[in-house]
């Protein structure tokens, strides 16, 4: 019996890792044969940038779902850091000093929203929700100036962060792009080979066990969310050199996508099931889709509606709960 | 005697938070705007926050559905409510209060209805459903309606400029709580309560599963459709995305109303309670002159509320930390 059903887990793992394979094969397949110039060295290279914006904020959400958390305040960080950095930097502070007072500020908020949600663990998706809201607002406020609101920020950007995202640079892809390969790899060995990774798992699978195994559960979900804060914040700074300019709802289409991306990538929503090397596949198949859906010429509120749609089916693949008869 | 005054005691503490930032709001109201308390005003604030009052006392039969109830598609569903009474309905003929009634609890109930059976059947959790339903509804509203447009039928136009209390609008109130308090009181709520308690429990017990969950989802369903009324009366017209923002601002009264999260556990007087207070919060944020950065403001309370409510309510739901941090309290004192 217990042979069946690890057999039958094991199973629906790598069901998952399949299926977030041949969707990429089916929308490639798809993407060339309605979209003209899919296959293009221009249409790949932008793929892959737009994908490294959104591959960098889901790294955080992949590691709260898998500990069994959703953060919601991704696109609100996003957003903050945005324009935060840039009022930093005209207002006369360098650049890297910038960005590292951006760095340790999301660090902070994204701890507070572990540190609240740690002893309310059902209502994580809420605390991330208020925290996010309060911290755009009050971005907002600070960064807004005399007779201007703190929506939009404009200043200059340094060439070498507009280079980040440039698609002509030397070596033949965004830079960004190798950023996100990098920390992609980083989160994976992370995850794979040290002690926290695989304390991780053990919190997403079973507290309980995780706490008589001696893994210090509340620090942990602590340091995830502030990692996923942390995160956000590099995409919301590296979307400054990629826009030019400041605004605060940058971030707004990463409020579900980063959640769609890691349910597409197989990562089980109540924690134990997944990682980050197949989340990079749902964010390729996101970011192929939405490719697919301009080349049809949707505008972008339709595209929200189709993707809204499409997260049911997945959600009903990835996230369902047992029926009560089974657990009496 | 005694477990039964605890007991009662516990039941009420839910409602500490909300009186209490109630009296403080109308306290700072009285201060900063005392225009709140002539007629005008309190018609204003009646139908300034009726939309909220109602779309929190539907996401509430959601919550006590649990387990994590919340209802995020509200502020999306309403706008379509909106945009379908406004743009929508006049094309074929309905203008009428009493057709126009029908056919926006209709919607409202089918939409439940659709959330509430993915849910009960496949068994994702309401807050993922929810979820998509936003994104999806959001969207669609947007393509529906690109900018702002239309007027309300004549008969609900002026509802946002009333100026006598007894109006539909206290009306459509009044009776909208009578109808809240004649359901909530019926054996099926009971049934609804035990099952986001412990569905386990109400398994056994011969709680059918599916059909409760759908039908605390028709119930909220009909208070979508009175909410989304209530919303199209204040705006006088059609808005795709202005109402998107209830979302956040019902989850966060309907948390202050003392609702747990876990399930089993939410009431109307709370919600009401809570709606009130987020409307008091953004009127008396009005009053000051915060200028470009005014909407930033109620984004930064609404926020904080919600977090510092979350906390309270989590305090209050636990006995012995609340019993230790009492004993902490007096120790303190004594060594004073």
């Amino acid at each position: 019996m217990a042979i069946l059903s690890k057999a039958r887990t094991t199973l629906a793992y790598q069901g998952r890792a399949t299926m977030a394979g041949v969707m990429l094969v089916v929308l490639v397949v798809l993407g060339s044969a309605t979209v003209s110039g899919f296959w293009s060295l221009e249409s790949l290279r932008a793929n892959l940038l737009i994908a490294s914006f959104l591959g960098i904020a889901t790294i955080g959400q992949a590691l709260c779902a898998l500990v069994g958390g959703l953060d919601l305040s991704i696109a609100f960080v996003v957003g903050a850091a945005n324009i935060a950095l840039l009022r930093l930097m005209d207002g006369g502070i360098p650049v890297g000093f910038s960005i590292v007072i951006v760095l340790i500020l999301a660090a902070a908020v994204g701890g507070l929203s572990g540190v609240i949600s740690s002893n309310l663990r059902g209502a994580t998706l809420v605390v991330t929700l208020g925290v996010g809201t309060a911290l755009l607002g009050l971005v907002q406020i600070l960064v807004s100036s005399s007779g201007v609101s703190g929506g939009t920020v404009e200043g200059n950007v340094p060439g070498w962060m507009q280079g980040l995202t440039s698609l002509n640079s030397p070596i033949g892809i965004a830079p960004c792009v190798i950023v996100w390969a990098v920390l992609a790899a980083l989160t994976i060995l992370f995850l794979r080979r040290t002690w926290i990774g695989r304390g991780l798992y053990a919190m997403g699978g079973n507290q309980v066990a995780a706490e008589r195994a001696l893994v210090p559960t509340r620090a942990l979900w602590i340091f995830v969310f502030s990692v996923s804060a942390v995160m956000a914040a590099v995409a919301g700074m590296i979307l400054l050199g990629f826009t030019g300019g400041g605004y605060s709802g940058v971030g707004d289409p990463y409020l579900f996508t980063t959640i769609a991306a890691v349910l597409i990538g197989g990562t089980s929503l109540v924690g134990g099931r997944g990682g980050y090397g197949l989340t990079v596949l749902g964010v390729l198949d996101l970011t192929v889709l939405q490719t697919i859906l301009s080349g049809f010429s949707l505008s972008a509120a339709a595209q929200e509606a189709i993707l809204g749609l499409l997260i049911l089916p997945l959600a009903a693949l990835y996230v369902r709960s047992p029926h009560p008869r089974m657990e009496i | 005697m005694d477990s039964r005054y605890k007991s009662f005691a516990r039941r009420q503490t839910t409602l500490v938070t909300p009186f209490m930032l109630l009296a403080v709001l109308l306290v700072l109201s009285a201060a900063r705007g005392p225009d709140l308390f002539t007629a005008n005003g309190l018609d204003g604030a009646m139908i300034g926050a009726a939309p909220l009052v109602l779309g929190t006392l539907a996401i509430t039969t959601i919550a006590i559905a649990g387990p994590a109830g919340v209802d995020l598609s509200i502020g999306p569903a309403m706008t379509l409510i909106n945009i379908e009474i406004v743009i929508e309905l006049p094309k074929v003929g309905i203008t009428g209060p009493v057709a126009v009634f029908a056919c926006a609890i209709g919607l409202g109930i089918a939409l439940q209805v659709v959330i509430g059976a993915i849910v009960a059947l496949l068994r994702v959790s309401t807050v993922v459903v929810t979820l998509a339903f936003y994104l999806f509804l959001d969207g669609l509203n947007t393509v529906l309606l690109p900018e702002p447009a239309g007027s309300a039928p004549d008969w609900l136009a002026n509802w946002g400029s009333e100026s006598h209390l007894l109006s539909p609008v206290l009306y459509t109130l009044v009776g909208s709580f009578v109808l809240w308090a004649l359901i909530s009181r019926t054996t099926f709520v009971r049934n609804v309560r035990l099952m986001g308690a412990d569905a386990r429990t109400a398994f056994v017990s011969g709680v059918r599963l599916v059909p409760t969950r759908i039908g605390a989802h028709v119930i909220a369903g009909v208070f979508v459709g009175l909410a989304s009324i209530m919303y199209t009366g204040l705006l006088g017209s059609a808005d795709p995305t202005a109402g998107s923002s209830y979302t956040l601002s019902a989850v966060t009264a309907l948390i202050i109303g003392g609702a747990s999260l876990t399930g089993g556990r939410a009431k109307g007087l709370g919600a009401v309670l809570g709606a009130t207070d987020i409307w008091l919060i953004s009127y008396v944020l009005g009053t000051f002159n915060f200028g470009l950065n005014a909407s930033y403001w109620i984004e930064v309370a609404t926020g904080g509320v919600l977090v510092v409510a979350l906390l309270v309510g989590a305090f209050l739901a636990n006995e012995d930390l609340a019993r230790r941090w009492r004993i902490r309290m007096l120790r303190g004192n004594r060594s004073k």
